[in-house]
């Protein structure tokens, strides 16, 4: 699995992407494996009592979390993971 | 302890809220004419910084004052204040102060000065960059104020 | 009148006269300003069947009634006129501090009538309004111009200018202000030019006064927070600028790539906001009583591509980018300048470029076309040569000014120009975000994403998430955006003050400044009259239900590679939905009891 940050991510992950060859089941084991790695900046960045963090995008193929599932996305090691902090523009 | 106003050029982004909020309150309207802070910008390079009177120990604008109408306020107030009644509007304030800080407005033909909001700075409650802080008068924030005035000072040297 | 002057200016450069109007009461409630009152206006005054570049077109310039207060991010205004590219009512929207400045002059609007003979300036200076000579100024780029004209008049002068691509009537020409600053789209710069006038410059000392201080400042107060406190409003766009969308998009593989042949970019990170961040970027920027500040002081010291000054943003980096297959960000900020110097839209620009690479990567173009430039994707230095010559009109940058539709038209593949009603798409490929295709198709001025940015809700999860993918409820959203919008741009606010605040908190900053009351359903109706009374303009210079498409392409091509492989662009299933909400007929023209409800 293949797992990309961008923007305040980048700061906080402090690398720009990571692999893993076995990743956990679904997204909140995925979450919770990352946080473990980065510390508690990251851990809050992503979780709120045990729910998606309200300003995190998390994408999987491109696909918004929020929309597949939640923390119950089901995860292979084929996917491909982007964390975002809520963004915009125009 | 006295207060004292702190600017953070670095911080400045030149949207001129500081302008607006202090015309606001002086005037319950906006016309940054009436304002007493002023943004500088240089627009090639895309710098600016508000300047506004840094209320001097030893005053330019009350040493040329030739009617006593600058002023410094009363022992402990570490403000210079200006009393309206005795101003004959002869500008000499506005061309001794180094900052350019003391303002002539042409609509109401009268010397204005910043007078800190009587303590509550309206330009530093609604500044939304942390440019402007309303700190306590301590020699550490004098320090740091130096340091500021430095990299105004480079910065100045860099857009020139 | 409070939040309003109550005054418009009107200038006949056919006769050199000058005249003041009050402000007409019934028409600033009903339309707001800015956008909403210009596009009035020139609905009542202009013929639709004007030369858009004849004596008989007008240009409005008008703030808002936001503008100049300290309402957060409300100090724009709007350039409207018929629009040269496409004939639509172009409203082109721009910050910086020329609309406050006007405000402060006592006008709510300036109204440009007929056309100078020789080349002249508008100098105002609150009552004192004076026709002045440009010559000596035709032909400067728009920094000379404004430092020029500065000289001449007050050192603190606002101006709005056009560069050598207006003078020369590109169709793509903006009007630019305060150096950095563009009304960039549906080419209002070439307006001026036809008008021989290169500026309007200004000096204001005057208030803009407000019917209720307390209740206004308590509401700016209440607004500004929610702005602050939103992740975007607050920390992200001053961080990273609107450029970090670039990522996302390609993320989400909605970044229009090579002239929308793709839509993921495999290099667009090199062309990001964390890019420009780490390696050009100076400072962030705010313009007028913004608290917001994703202006890009930016700065290369690239011997090929040297510069400073300030951009770009997102839809810039992205046609410059991805668009064109450019993945050097030095050569796009690059480009991004030399667009403001010669007063050109940016998103236009690029993507005329990318159509062009298409053209010559096809055989449809030659060097001796490009003369002898090697114009296929991913050539920087071709690209940044290709937008001087535009700017200056020699040779091939003659062709490439007239925009993308009539460069394709004219060897006879018009459906290689990504466009809808002749004016480029911006940044988000339709095929990857179904909603946003909607709004392109019915955008009242063409190819836009600023007219119903669903791209919030449908990927940048501000509302309630919504699956891009999916063609459901998506006519509903883009007529939510779309009205709201058109308020929006009529009160002077920003666009980016939607990251926070909403109709609610907009309507009761204007009922304060004002003392006009607006319920929230009011302030929504006044914005679905914008968009109807914009309808009505394009139905009566020709367009019809026919033209609220999008090119074959994005119908029937699928992306090729990314997370939205496989997907095209699905309009049929949105299209009747919409023109049946919008209270329509079949043919996309309103019926006769919402014209009625809108007092049209």
């Amino acid at each position: 699995m293949h797992i990309k940050y961008f923007a305040t991510f980048r700061e906080l992950a402090g690398e720009r992407s990571f692999d893993l060859d076995e990743p956990p089941p679904d997204v909140a084991g995925l979450l919770e494996l990352l946080a473990t790695r980065y510390g508690d900046r990251f851990r809050r960045a992503v979780l709120a009592d045990g729910h998606l963090g309200p300003e995190l995008i998390l994408l999987v193929n491109g696909r918004n979390v929020r929309l597949t599932g939640g923390l119950a996305t089901p995860l292979t090691p084929r996917d491909d993971v982007s964390v975002f902090p809520m963004v915009a523009g125009g | 302890m006295g207060k004292m106003l702190m600017i953070y050029p670095d911080k400045c982004t030149g949207c001129r809220i500081c302008e607006l909020a202090c015309s606001f309150q002086q005037e319950g309207s906006f016309r940054p004419g009436a304002s007493r802070i002023k943004t500088l910008t240089w627009e090639r390079e895309g710098f600016s910084v508000p300047l506004l009177c840094q209320q001097c120990d030893d005053a330019g604008c009350v040493s040329v004052c030739p009617t006593g109408a600058m002023h410094y306020g009363p022992p402990g107030s570490d403000l210079v204040e200006l009393n309206q009644d005795a101003c004959i509007g002869c500008k000499l304030c506005v061309i001794a102060c180094p900052f350019g800080s003391v303002n002539y407005d042409s609509a109401t033909r009268l010397i204005a000065k910043c007078d800190t909001c009587a303590g509550a700075p309206q330009c530093v409650a609604m500044c939304p960059n942390g440019a402007l802080e309303w700190v306590d008068d301590a020699e550490q924030t004098r320090a740091r104020k130096r340091v500021v005035g430095e990299k105004l000072k480079a910065v100045f040297e860099e857009v020139k | 009148m409070y939040g309003w002057t109550g005054t418009i200016l009107r200038v006949d450069l056919t006769h050199g006269t000058v005249r003041r109007e009050r402000t007409d009461r019934e028409l600033a409630h009903d339309y707001i300003g800015a956008r909403g009152m210009g596009g009035r206006i020139i609905a009542d005054e202009v013929d639709p069947q004007a030369d858009p570049l004849g004596p008989e077109n007008k240009m409005v310039f008008a703030p808002g009634p936001f503008t100049g207060t300290f309402a957060p991010s409300g100090g724009r205004y709007n350039v409207i006129t018929k629009s040269p590219l496409n004939n639509t009512i172009a409203a082109s929207n721009s910050g910086g501090t020329f609309g406050p400045e006007l405000k402060y002059a006592g006008y709510d609007a300036v109204i440009v009538e007929g056309r100078s003979r020789t080349p002249v300036y508008l100098w105002i200076r609150d009552d004192e309004v004076v026709i002045r000579d440009a010559s000596a100024f035709w032909g400067m780029n728009v920094h000379d111009a404004v430092d020029a004209m500065r000289a001449e008049t007050d050192e603190d002068a606002k101006v709005a200018c056009i560069g050598p691509a207006g003078e020369n009537l590109s169709l793509i020409a903006s009007v630019m202000n305060e150096m950095h600053r563009a009304a960039g789209r549906t080419g209002v710069g070439a307006v001026m030019g036809s008008k021989k006038l290169k500026a309007i410059v200004v000096v204001g000392t005057g208030p803009v006064t407000v019917a209720d201080p307390d209740r206004f400042k308590s509401a700016v107060l209440s607004c500004t927070g929610k702005i602050k406190a939103n992740p975007v409003g607050g920390a992200g766009l001053k961080a990273y600028g609107t450029n970090v969308l670039v990522n996302i998009l390609n993320e989400v593989g909605a970044l229009p790539t090579r002239n929308f042949q793709d839509g993921h970019f495999p290099n667009a990170d090199k062309t990001g906001g964390e890019s420009l961040a780490a390696n050009q970027l100076v400072r962030p920027k705010g313009c007028y009583a913004c608290v917001i500040s994703c202006g890009r002081v930016t700065k290369t010291d690239n011997p090929l591509y040297p510069g400073m000054g300030e951009g770009p943003e997102y839809e810039t980096a992205w046609g410059f980018g991805a668009d064109s297959g450019v993945d050097n960000l030095d050569a796009i900020v690059k480009a991004n300048y030399l667009c403001n110097e010669y007063g050109l839209d940016t998103i236009s620009m690029s993507a005329t470029i990318a159509c062009a690479m298409e053209l010559y990567e096809r055989g449809y173009l030659t060097k001796e076309d490009t003369d002898g430039l090697d114009l296929v994707f991913g050539n920087a230095q071709a690209m940044v040569e290709a937008v001087r010559k535009t700017g200056t009109g020699e040779g091939f940058g003659k062709r490439l000014a007239e925009g993308s539709y009539r460069l394709a038209e004219s060897v006879g593949h018009p459906e290689l120009s990504m466009t809808t009603k002749k004016q480029e798409m911006p940044a988000y490929d339709p095929r990857g975000v179904q909603g946003i295709g909607l709004n392109y198709a019915t955008g009242n001025r063409g190819g836009c994403h600023v007219r119903g940015y669903t791209i919030s809700y449908e990927v940048l999860g501000q509302g309630p998430p919504m699956d891009p993918h999916a063609t459901e409820g998506k006519a509903a959203l883009d007529i939510a955006f779309q009205n709201l919008t058109a308020a929006l741009d009529a009160t002077g606010s920003c666009l980016f003050a939607t990251f926070g605040i909403g109709g609610p908190e907009l309507a009761e900053m204007l009922s304060a400044l004002t003392g006009e009351e607006y319920s929230l359903e009011e302030f929504l109706r006044a914005g679905e009259r914008i968009w109807n009374n914009e309808r009505l303009w394009n139905l009566k210079v020709g367009y019809s239900a026919a033209d609220d498409t999008l090119p074959k392409r994005l119908l029937e091509e699928p992306i090729k590679t990314g997370a939205s492989r496989g997907e095209v662009n699905r309009l049929d299933e949105m299209l009747p939905e919409y023109y049946s909400l919008r209270g329509w007929d079949a043919d996309g023209v309103p019926t006769q009891a919402k014209l009625e409800e809108l007092a049209l």
